[in-house]
């Protein structure tokens, strides 16, 4: 058994964790799931199964571009960087969840 | 949409994006590899998590089933396309030809009749303004309007907020040598706020350029002009002199204008009212006070929100009222309630108007002809489709037991037609380019040119027919595909043996060959029409007859002076040893008559048994024109001013006005019954007037030194050979004689006549030509399908062969099922084709519709073409080796 639990991310939340992770500066597949798993204390971890669906979706949706980089310790990595419609969406996401967040608090504070 | 676009785009490049999808999980692996702590108890591969789903998913995302299905049944087809090249050259030839006529004739019909003129402003809101009334029990229509009933319009109308009339028209353009005739056009000022368009140079007309009664001297010149005479330099303020006056240029129209005008491109524009006032009897200065004068046409933009029918309603009204005003003037014109007139609010192209030449209505029909070659083209590929889904039944039902699901054969099916029509599309464009040139040329006005690159409308057409084509033909197969019984198809005693009847297959084989006979009828019928139209005895010899025409150009001349020129022209066309006889005259068949009013001692009113009208001549005009005199005498030199007065009538005419009596020696009084008897010297035979299918052809002949010479507009020249080669000879011999910067200009009537006999003969080339290519295809159709029954029942004529079966009665045997296809379509197409014959009848040169020779001729040439069709493959089916049969059995 794996002594970190392993959480479920709720559904469409990983589209934003991505995004937000990419607001900061762009990144290959790899460095996202890893940022994603630093930041979270390896709670929430990112299997390629959907993190590289998800990239090609929001890829496909103009929300982030793609392109093939030099990684710092010269390899050839795909970098994926956000867009303004990535960066517009992620506002919408963030406001949703923050939503979500409170009403679930709210009905859980009860 | 932008993400099903980026999903269409990737989904081209998903090859590389695989690949890229592959290096990436590579990397992302290394680098766990790379991180992994050794003392980490989860294993890479368990942090990796499951690369098939990512690889799988991340596909998903590129990968848009129904295309990827699409593409499999486009491989699919053109591999089995390029198996039998035989079959699929004969599908796309066949469908090549269907699709080309169509969108060749859609091309064709669309500049004659739809397209709207470029740059016109909110074209659906425009209309042309037709005139119509009653005469006689006939409706008559017209778009020719009096210019005092263009302002009654604009005052008495409220659906419109904006008018325009227009006049295209030649005249002579520049000074001394470099004069020559050219089409312009008076504009009112209103003109050009139709459009959407600003002048390449310079301005349009102020209104204060375009009033009653004459406007200003100035002019705006064609683009085309413009460039061609002064190289496109800016000529605002120059002088150019038009017909007798000089005209300062203000502007220059842009490229691509052609206003409302059919036509070729105008060389100038004029103000309407500037052309209208330069008429000098005080006569022709009246007219914008009096309908004196039909002559210009009339454009309306109807008010937003005010449909077609509100605006001729309100036209109409107007119409009424201005004809009780134009009674005022003209008592003899019927009452208002007599004549019901009404006016239309309609197309501006007068080819889609409320009564549209023969020209744009024999091409509409032969644009349903096209139509029927593509339907006959069509349902013979549909049964050629259907012969290899009957060949290929066992395949089709194997693939369907291995759990191929029926949608996805029939969907196989149909992109194979699909293919098939897509490549006929692509060949039918060059068919079309091509047969457009031939068709325009018989149809459209020389100066426009046919080209399909461009044309995007056509383009879209030939696409629309090619997928109607694939829809067709692909369906029944399609269909049948889906229905396979597979029990049965699989069943090893179901070889090819069993003969097969499809009442599909004979029922396209009876369509197409009754449409053939159709088409073959209307051919038949219009080769018939025209041999008539031919044949006619117009009353007159063309073939040896130059027309010419002579124009003073400002040059002023007296009464005398003037009739003194007509006087030397004739006499020096009389003097070229070229020339056998000439005479001046005051019409000229097909382009303009006269009549006036008649009396008769002893017949109350003239008028009421027809229109009458005369033609003033000098001596020598039945030798001329080759009409030949009946009884009695020509006039001649002796019937000259102050002698008695002598007239020549038709023999129409004779008879109407005399039957049973002997015209020579009677009295008519012409204009008035105050004036003097003019004595008819001679019957002259009918000859046509303004229109080749009048019957009625009532006229006379009044010596021209009796009457007046100044209403001598026309001399006809006959020569003694062929007039080709002599008519620039003629015409510049006299236009020496002219005086100041007056011109001679000169046809050879057969040109003029020609005009008139061209809707026949257009509708009689085209029937053909259409005719044969069903024909030929129809053929096809039953050559392939006889053939393929015998193939199918080799094994049962085997046995009939061995059983003892003569080849005589085998060849019988095959002929005959083809004759019965035959015999049934020719009987088919003859019920439809009776049936349709009272729409084409008014297309028919007095032509009967149900003409039995022609029904006759066309089903034996059914029948011959059947027969022959059939005998190659009944010759193949005395083949049918016995041993062969008997050993299979």
């Amino acid at each position: 058994m794996a002594p970190n639990p392993r959480r479920d991310l709720l559904p469409g939340t990983l589209d934003m964790l991505v995004l937000k992770t990419l607001s900061v500066q762009s990144m290959h597949g790899y460095a996202i799931a890893r940022q994603i798993e630093r930041l979270s204390d390896d709670i929430l971890r990112i299997e390629e199964g959907s993190l590289y669906p998800a990239l090609q979706r929001m890829r496909q949706k103009g929300w982030i571009k793609a392109e093939w980089r030099q990684s710092p310790n010269n390899q050839r990595a795909r970098y994926y960087t956000i867009t303004a419609s990535g960066r517009k969406q992620l506002g919408v996401s963030e406001s949703g969840f923050e939503e979500l967040i409170n009403a679930i608090a709210r009905v859980m504070g009860t | 949409m932008r993400e099903w676009l980026s999903r269409l785009l990737d989904w081209f490049r998903r090859d590389k994006l695989d690949a890229e999808l592959r290096d990436e999980l590579q990397f992302h692996r290394h680098a766990l590899e790379r991180d992994a702590r050794p003392d980490d108890p989860v294993s890479t591969r368990q942090r990796m998590g499951n690369t098939t789903i990512a690889i799988e998913q991340s596909r998903e995302r590129w990968s848009i089933p129904w295309l990827d299905h699409l593409q499999q049944d486009v491989r699919h087809a053109v591999r089995s396309l390029r198996r039998s090249p035989g079959f699929s050259t004969g599908v796309i030839a066949t469908l090549a030809l269907g699709i080309g006529a169509n969108a060749a004739m859609f091309g064709v019909v669309d500049r004659l009749m739809y397209r709207p003129y470029p740059l016109l402003r909110d074209a659906a809101m425009v209309n042309r303004v037709y005139l119509r009334w009653t005469d006689r029990d006939a409706l008559r229509t017209t778009y020719s309007f009096e210019y005092r009933r263009y302002l009654d319009f604009q005052e008495w109308t409220s659906s419109f907020d904006r008018f325009a009339a227009f006049f295209p028209t030649n005249l002579a353009i520049g000074r001394g040598e470099a004069t020559r005739e050219r089409e312009i056009a008076a504009v009112s000022a209103s003109y050009f706020s139709f459009f959407d368009v600003r002048p390449a140079l310079g301005r349009f007309f102020t209104p204060d350029e375009d009033v009653t009664p004459k406007g200003a001297q100035v002019v705006i010149l064609g683009h085309g002009f413009w460039q061609s005479e002064y190289g496109g330099r800016d000529v605002i303020g120059e002088t150019l002199q038009i017909g007798s006056q000089p005209f300062t240029i203000i502007g220059v129209v842009p490229k691509n204008f052609t206003g409302v005008t059919e036509g070729k491109p105008r060389a100038a524009f004029i103000p309407i009212t500037t052309f209208a006032g330069s008429g000098s009897s005080a006569e022709a200065k009246r007219y914008y006070t009096r309908y004196n004068w039909g002559w210009m046409e009339m454009i309306v933009r109807r008010k937003d929100g005010v449909s077609a029918e509100q605006a001729s309603r309100d036209l109409s009204t107007a119409y009424v009222r201005s004809w009780d005003a134009e009674r005022g003037f003209f008592p003899q014109l019927p009452p208002s309630s007599v004549a019901k007139p009404y006016a239309v609010a309609g197309a501006l192209k007068t080819a889609a108007g409320p009564d549209p030449s023969l020209e744009a209505r024999t091409a509409l029909w032969v644009t349903g002809v096209a139509l029927i070659v593509l339907l006959i083209a069509c349902a013979n590929v549909a049964n050629l489709f259907l012969s290899r889904a009957l060949r290929r039944r066992r395949e089709v039902a194997l693939r369907l037991a291995l759990g191929v699901s029926r949608a996805r054969l029939a969907a196989k099916t149909l992109t194979e037609s699909l293919v098939l029509a897509l490549i006929g599309c692509a060949l039918g464009v060059v068919v079309a380019q091509v047969g457009g040139q031939v068709l325009s040329r018989l149809f459209l006005p020389e100066w426009v040119t046919f080209s399909l690159l461009g044309d995007t409308r056509t383009l879209l057409v030939a696409i629309a027919a090619a997928l109607l084509a694939a829809l067709v033909t692909g369906v029944v197969p399609a269909l049948l595909a889906t229905r396979a019984d597979l029990a049965v198809a699989l069943k090893a005693g179901s070889r090819e043996g069993t003969y097969q009847r499809s009442r599909t297959r004979v029922a396209l084989l009876v369509a197409q060959g009754a449409l053939s006979v159709m088409l073959l009828v209307g051919a038949g019928l219009f080769v018939r029409s025209l041999n008539r139209v031919r044949a006619m005895r117009l009353g007159f010899d063309t073939d040896r007859i130059i027309l010419l025409r002579h124009e003073l150009r400002g040059t002023a001349l007296g009464d005398s002076e003037s009739v003194g020129l007509s006087r030397q022209l004739l006499q020096a066309a009389q003097a070229m040893p070229v020339v056998e006889h000439a005479s001046f005259v005051s019409s000229v068949p097909f382009w303009s008559t006269s009549s006036t009013r008649l009396y008769v001692p002893g017949i109350d009113s003239v008028q009421r048994l027809g229109r009458f009208t005369y033609q003033e001549a000098s001596a020598d005009y039945f030798a001329t024109m080759g009409t030949r005199i009946l009884r009695g005498r020509p006039f001649g030199a002796e019937d000259r001013a102050g002698a008695p007065r002598v007239a020549v009538v038709s023999e129409g005419m004779a008879r109407t006005l005399w039957p049973g009596k002997d015209a020579i020696g009677q009295c008519i009084r012409v204009s008035a019954d105050t004036m003097p008897c003019t004595t008819v010297v001679g019957v002259a035979e009918d000859a046509v007037q303004q229109s080749l299918t009048d019957p009625k052809r009532f006229r006379y002949y009044l010596p021209i030194d009796q009457t007046d010479w100044s209403r001598g507009y026309f001399l006809l020249v006959r020569t003694r050979v062929a007039p080709e080669d002599h008519v620039e000879e003629i015409r510049a011999a006299l236009q020496r004689i002219m005086p100041g910067q007056g011109y001679v200009t000169a046809w050879p009537l057969d040109t003029v006549i020609d005009e008139r006999r061209r809707s026949w003969e257009v509708g009689a080339t085209m029937f053909v030509a259409f005719g044969g290519l069903a024909l030929v295809v129809a053929a096809i159709g039953l050559y392939a399908v006889i053939g393929y029954n015998v193939t199918q029942r080799m094994h049962e004529l085997g046995v009939r062969i061995a059983l003892g079966a003569q080849s005589g009665d085998v060849v019988r045997l095959v002929i005959s099922q083809g004759m019965r296809f035959a015999l049934a379509g020719t009987t088919v197409g003859a019920v439809l084709a009776l049936w349709a014959a009272r729409f084409v009848e008014p297309l028919l040169f007095q032509q009967s519709a149900r003409d039995p020779i022609v029904f006759v001729g066309v089903a034996l040439i059914l029948l011959l073409v059947a027969a022959a069709a059939s005998t190659a493959p009944a010759l193949r089916a005395t083949r049918a080796d016995p041993n062969q049969t008997l050993r299979a059995e």
